[in-house]
């Protein structure tokens, strides 16, 4: 597993963390939160505990490095300017946690103008919420940004293809439910780790650091959790995909993998139902998936991003 | 104006050919005329989809308007005063309806009331109603153009604050009168509208009081004020009748929200104006303007969520991590609808309440299709 891979500390923090048994589990609503985004109907709870575990790893990992730029900086907490920083290299999953904030700034707007008691609320605080957060994400990367390649993303309008995938999912899983299924699956797809923020903070369990995150940059790490999940679930997908092999066509590894899940599952539902325990994610999946995640092909693999010298490959950034 | 009046000449001839009655002059500018007689069409289409189910008056290739021949429906009494007018039979009576003048105070009134009800009337019983963005592909007579007619409907309406109310329905039977003038043309059947009108929940207005204000006295002698200069530099005043809570500046400027109605909301804002005056401010009311309105409705059916976002995903954002309902920004007209599985649907961002309405009529055809069994 990568986590062998990983730096003592994240190692000891997590196999200590298991041997004490976690007082805070989300096993549970992972497992909600696997089948909304495109798990089984009823995801394995042992897939559940090693998911938990990898994420729980993978922040750590994170907020220490995070720790280490804003030493650099001189801040005493982590903001949300070191986690983007941590970021930047990843392109795509930059815009997406843009747009996240985008969309979070315009929620909050809209929400404002139709509940009065929440315009008042928001005059008497005298805070001006608006556009805060990606005000304060233009900012920050118009200080960093040297390329120029950060701020054009701004205005880059390129759709994500990743999101598309997820959404086209989304969408054809939700097709063939009936209204008492859709109903949970809506449910599950509105849990979150931000709605659980107290949850998740003990579940991080920062204690033990010196400097800790601040409130935005909790919310991003609940944000920067669940696409972890979800990247997660999306690369299980394709590897659980690939394990299934299909006798007699030479070219099944090529096709694109979520064409073959788009007719397997129309198939087989044709066929013979829904299986929950054959279709749910197994761990052996994930860890496949981690595995190849971390591990990177190519001529300057060993030269390439410094994020990657403790050998962790963060699969949110 | 000048294409209204075509086709009420092209009637008027029409009328003339067959009965022919002398046909009042219909020359004049008729300034609320083209919101009276499609109320009036409205009304006669729906009695007559009452009265005469069978008979499609609008098929009818000599009648381009079929009058009720005996209207026991209480909302024609407005017909039955105008068929009192008439010496022939059903036919020319049709004429009457371009009749702007003696009628057209009784017609707004009547209008107004039951323009509610009609909707939904309109909706079961008349199947050429169709939502406001038309497509000019619809059939329309030969040399009328339908979609210039409501350019010019359109360009009447920001004017008048009665026919606010009666703009669903006029929106919705824009094309039916045109459509009806060319009897040869069958008619397609159009999507039926919704039958389902959005409340209105809330209004934001705001209003210039023109003088400097005081806001320390106006906390200390005024009922129901909250002043805290230390967090937000106005007063919130509350009144109960109609509820609502105003935000008064000391620059004069005054922002009133909570109301349900256009006329609550000025109402309300007229109120705070009066308490400031007698307490002693010289305030006037300058400048009232509706910021913001709010309307909520129910479909009544599950909506699948998923589908529409990846529909219409330069329009849609759905993150139900972060919020339960789909955010869908609509161009035309610029609203933000809130679309909640449950089908209930929240409108905002509207500066007039037919914007609601028109905002409504788009989403409803599209929601239909994403309905969850």
């Amino acid at each position: 597993m990568n986590n062998t891979a990983a730096s003592p500390m994240s190692t000891a923090t997590s196999s200590s963390g298991r041997s004490t048994g976690k007082s805070v589990s989300f096993a549970t609503e992972l497992q909600s939160m696997m089948f909304s985004l495109g798990d089984a109907r009823r995801p394995l709870h042992e897939t559940a505990v090693l998911v938990e575990d990898v994420v729980h790893t993978q922040l750590i990992n994170l907020l220490q490095q995070a720790a280490e730029i804003s030493q650099l900086r001189g801040a005493r907490v982590i903001s949300a300017e070191d986690l983007l920083f941590l970021m930047r290299k990843d392109k795509k999953k930059l815009r997406r946690l843009l747009k996240y904030m985008f969309i979070r700034d315009y929620k909050s707007k809209i929400i404002k103008g139709i509940d009065e008691d929440d315009l008042l609320e928001d005059k008497l605080t005298g805070s001006s919420n608006a556009n805060k957060r990606q005000k304060f994400a233009q900012d920050f990367l118009n200080s960093v940004d040297q390329t120029g390649e950060l701020l054009a993303m701004f205005e880059d309008d390129e759709i994500d293809e990743v999101k598309q995938e997820r959404m086209e999912r989304a969408e054809r899983q939700t097709r063939i439910m009936d209204s008492a299924q859709y109903a949970e699956f809506c449910e599950s797809r509105q849990l979150s780790f931000s709605k659980k923020a107290s949850k998740f903070r003990d579940w991080l369990d920062c204690s033990s650091m010196e400097i800790k995150p601040n409130v935005v940059a909790m919310e991003i790490l609940a944000y920067l959790a669940y696409e972890t999940v979800a990247q997660l679930v999306d690369l299980a997908l394709l590897v659980r995909q690939d394990m299934v092999t299909k006798a007699g066509d030479p070219f099944s590894h090529a096709i694109s993998a979520t064409f073959i899940q788009y007719h397997n599952s129309a198939e087989s539902t044709a066929a013979c139902g829904v299986e929950a325990h054959s279709d749910a994610i197994q761990p052996c999946h994930i860890r496949e998936a981690v595995r190849r995640y971390g591990r990177k092909i190519g001529p300057l693999s060993p030269f390439t991003s410094a994020y990657r010298r403790n050998g962790t490959a963060f699969l949110a950034c | 104006m000048r294409l209204i009046n075509a086709f009420r000449a092209q009637t008027g001839s029409e009328a003339a050919r067959s009965t022919g009655s002398p046909q009042p002059p219909t020359a004049g500018p008729l300034p609320m005329d083209e919101e009276t007689y499609l109320e009036l069409y409205l009304d006669q289409c729906a009695v007559q989809d009452d009265l005469v189910p069978p008979r499609s008056p609008l098929f009818s290739p000599v009648v381009p308007y079929v009058y009720p021949p005996n209207p026991s429906n209480p909302e024609t009494t407005f017909n039955s005063h105008l068929e009192s007018k008439e010496t022939s039979g059903d036919f020319s009576s049709v004429d009457l309806s371009f009749l702007p003048d003696e009628f057209t105070q009784e017609n707004k009134e009547q209008a107004v009331i039951r323009s509610k009800h009609e909707i939904e009337e309109n909706c079961e019983t008349q199947s050429q109603q169709s939502r406001l963005p038309l497509p000019s592909g619809q059939d329309v007579g030969p040399g009328l153009d339908s979609s210039s007619l409501s350019s010019s409907r359109s360009h009447l309406h920001p004017g008048d604050a009665n026919s606010i109310q009666s703009s669903p329905e006029k929106a919705n039977s824009n094309p039916s009168p045109l459509a009806s003038i060319t009897p040869m043309t069958p008619m397609t059947p159009v999507s039926e509208c919704s039958g389902i009108v959005p409340q209105l929940q809330n209004i934001v207005s705001t209003v210039n009081l023109a003088c400097k204000l005081d806001l320390k006295k106006i906390a200390l002698h005024a009922k129901n004020a909250e002043y805290n200069p230390k967090r937000f530099a106005a007063v919130i005043m509350r009144i109960r009748e109609p509820r609502t809570t105003a935000l008064i500046f000391s620059s004069g400027k005054m922002v009133c929200t909570g109301a349900k109605s256009e006329e609550q909301s000025r109402l309300a804002a007229r109120k705070y104006a009066r308490i400031v005056q007698k307490l002693g401010f010289p305030a006037r009311f300058l400048d009232f303007k509706i910021q913001n309105m709010v309307g909520s409705c129910d479909v009544r059916f599950s909506i699948r969520l998923e589908g529409l976002v990846l529909t219409h995903q330069q329009f849609s954002s759905y993150e139900p991590e972060l919020f339960p309902g789909l955010i869908y920004r609509m161009v035309k007209p610029r609203i933000v609808l809130l679309i909640f599985v449950s089908g209930k649907v929240v409108l905002t961002g509207a500066k007039e309440r037919s914007e609601i309405y028109e905002a409504f009529e788009n989403i409803y055809p599209i929601l239909k299709g994403f309905r969850k069994a």
